[in-house]
């Protein structure tokens, strides 16, 4: 019941803000380049579906996302570091899980939310450019699975928006983790790197599945990375005073 | 009386003092040198014989993917300590608006130079380090620094006044996440099409290109002629882009 009341009041919080129209927008732009870049290279992208799949997520999950929800988690975050509101926030009658959970929820559905606008334009764009009958099923588990990725980040993100009272200093490190994490996963050690998670759950750039057989590690490091920074928050949460 | 140009601008140091703004910068350069040394640790041979056009061809489009964000976060994190201070009433009666906005754009501007010229380091320091024999011809280098610097610069100017007109912030993020996003795509153009966009302008006046053996899968670099009208061009733009930026935020209410 406590954990409903904070997500509704997150939900408040976010009311008539630029987020969501910003979650709209932006896809839509890695959405309408990667298809006129498709057509440009019809005679090297050859596999209709899957190519259209590669140009789609080919920016999107290896730069962008990570931003993407870095803007959000700041955006959250920055209601309570202004006008002493992490007074109000740590004094108000709930346990610190649920405010928390309350946040991290919020997260997710706008996760949810802009993975769900991902498909349905690149389904949309598909569709236009006159691809023939319906996306490969594989591409939605490709899908569900780069959302489990995104969860892992978000969780990352939340955190350094709430440790980082700075607004815009989470996105640039959301931007330097993931241009990183795809030479980091180009080396074989995506595992370890939360922000390569997203371009291999999304099979990024690849018609072949690079995740064959090593959906367990996937699956593991995902859920592991997700727990971590979600009991490092409440940690931090319990015992730092809040600078108000 | 208005106080001095070197007041203000003393002011704005204090202003960002203990903030660690010089650590954005330097991060992000540390990114560029960890991404140069992959490069170069997977060039061949004949691609390290022309190191630096290897990297004169393959920063800008790093710059593309990064430096729009760079500039939208030195923006924010100048503009944003007014914002959140709500301290511009306070200012404005001390400070004419339009040498405030000059102030803070000279502040920022150190940041970009300082990257600017880091990055100028980066190169000469990958020359020793991976033995590149080729010659580095110094106003190569300065070519591809100017560019660099100017359309960090014009994205700034445009970034500050983003960040000074919103009250939350999330407007020149996204601007800056947006831009990051057209930057990059926008080299994949067609020319005519790529010149609509500023923040791919980081390629437009290429020191080095490539040729690409699709067969042998061999790149080769070569120099191009630095293309100077369209550059000077470009620096009238920028000087412009500045003046409507800070037009426009003058005549904002406060």
């Amino acid at each position: 019941m406590m954990l409903l009341r904070c997500i509704k009041s997150e939900h408040q919080k976010l009311r008539h803000s630029l987020i969501f129209p910003a979650c709209i927008l932006i896809p839509v732009i890695p959405a309408i380049m990667g298809t006129f870049n498709y057509l440009q290279n019809t005679g090297i992208l050859t596999q209709q579906w899957y190519s259209l799949w590669t140009q789609h997520t080919l920016f999107y999950a290896s730069f962008f996302y990570a931003p993407l929800i870095a803007l959000y988690c700041s955006y959250l975050w920055r209601l309570e570091h202004l006008n002493n509101n992490w007074n109000v926030f740590m004094t108000a009658p709930v346990t610190i899980p649920c405010l928390y959970l309350g946040k991290l929820t919020v997260i997710l559905r706008v996760t949810l939310l802009t993975q769900f606008w991902v498909g349905i334009l690149y389904l949309a764009c598909g569709k236009l450019i006159g691809l023939p009958g319906f996306c490969p099923p594989k591409i939605f588990f490709w899908l569900l699975r780069g959302t489990l990725a995104a969860a892992a980040i978000g969780a990352l993100q939340l955190l350094l928006s709430m440790v980082i009272r700075s607004f815009s200093v989470p996105i640039g490190i959301a931007l330097i983790g993931s241009v990183l994490g795809m030479l980091i996963s180009n080396k074989g050690w995506g595992f370890f790197w939360p922000y390569s998670l997203m371009l291999m759950g999304m099979n990024s750039n690849k018609t072949e599945d690079a995740l064959r057989g090593s959906s367990l590690p996937f699956l593991l490091s995902t859920g592991l990375f997700f727990l971590l920074f979600y009991l490092v928050a409440l940690y931090l949460l319990k015992t730092r005073d809040v600078r108000a | 009386m208005n106080p001095s140009l070197f007041r203000q601008l003393q002011a704005e140091y204090q202003k960002g003092r203990r903030r660690h703004l010089l650590l954005l910068p330097l991060g992000f350069l540390s990114f560029q040198i960890l991404w140069a040394a992959w490069q170069l640790q997977n060039a061949s041979e004949s691609e390290l014989r022309t190191g630096y056009l290897l990297l004169f061809h393959h920063l800008p489009m790093m710059n593309a993917i990064l430096l729009p964000m760079m500039s939208a976060v030195i923006a924010s994190r100048l503009c944003d300590m007014e914002i959140k201070g709500d301290t511009l009433k306070l200012l404005y009666t001390m400070q004419r608006q339009g040498r405030f906005y000059d102030c803070k754009y000279l502040t920022g501007l150190q940041y970009l130079a300082a990257f600017t010229l880091g990055q100028g380091a980066l190169i000469l320091l990958a020359g020793k380090l991976w033995h590149f024999t080729e010659p580095l011809r110094g106003i190569m280098l300065l070519e591809y620094l100017a560019v660099t610097f100017s359309v960090s610069a014009a994205l700034l100017a445009i970034q500050q006044m983003l960040s000074l007109f919103s009250s939350n912030q999330i407007l020149p993020l996204t601007a800056g996440l947006i831009g990051c996003f057209l930057g990059l795509f926008s080299m994949f153009f067609p020319k005519p099409i790529a010149r609509l966009f500023l923040w791919g302008y980081y390629a437009a006046f290429p020191v080095a290109s490539m040729d690409w053996e699709r067969s042998t899968r061999i790149a080769s670099y070569y120099e191009v002629p630095f293309p100077w009208t369209g550059f000077l061009v470009f620096l009238a733009a920028v000087v412009l882009i500045y003046l409507l930026c800070r037009t426009i935020t003058i005549r904002k209410e406060v």
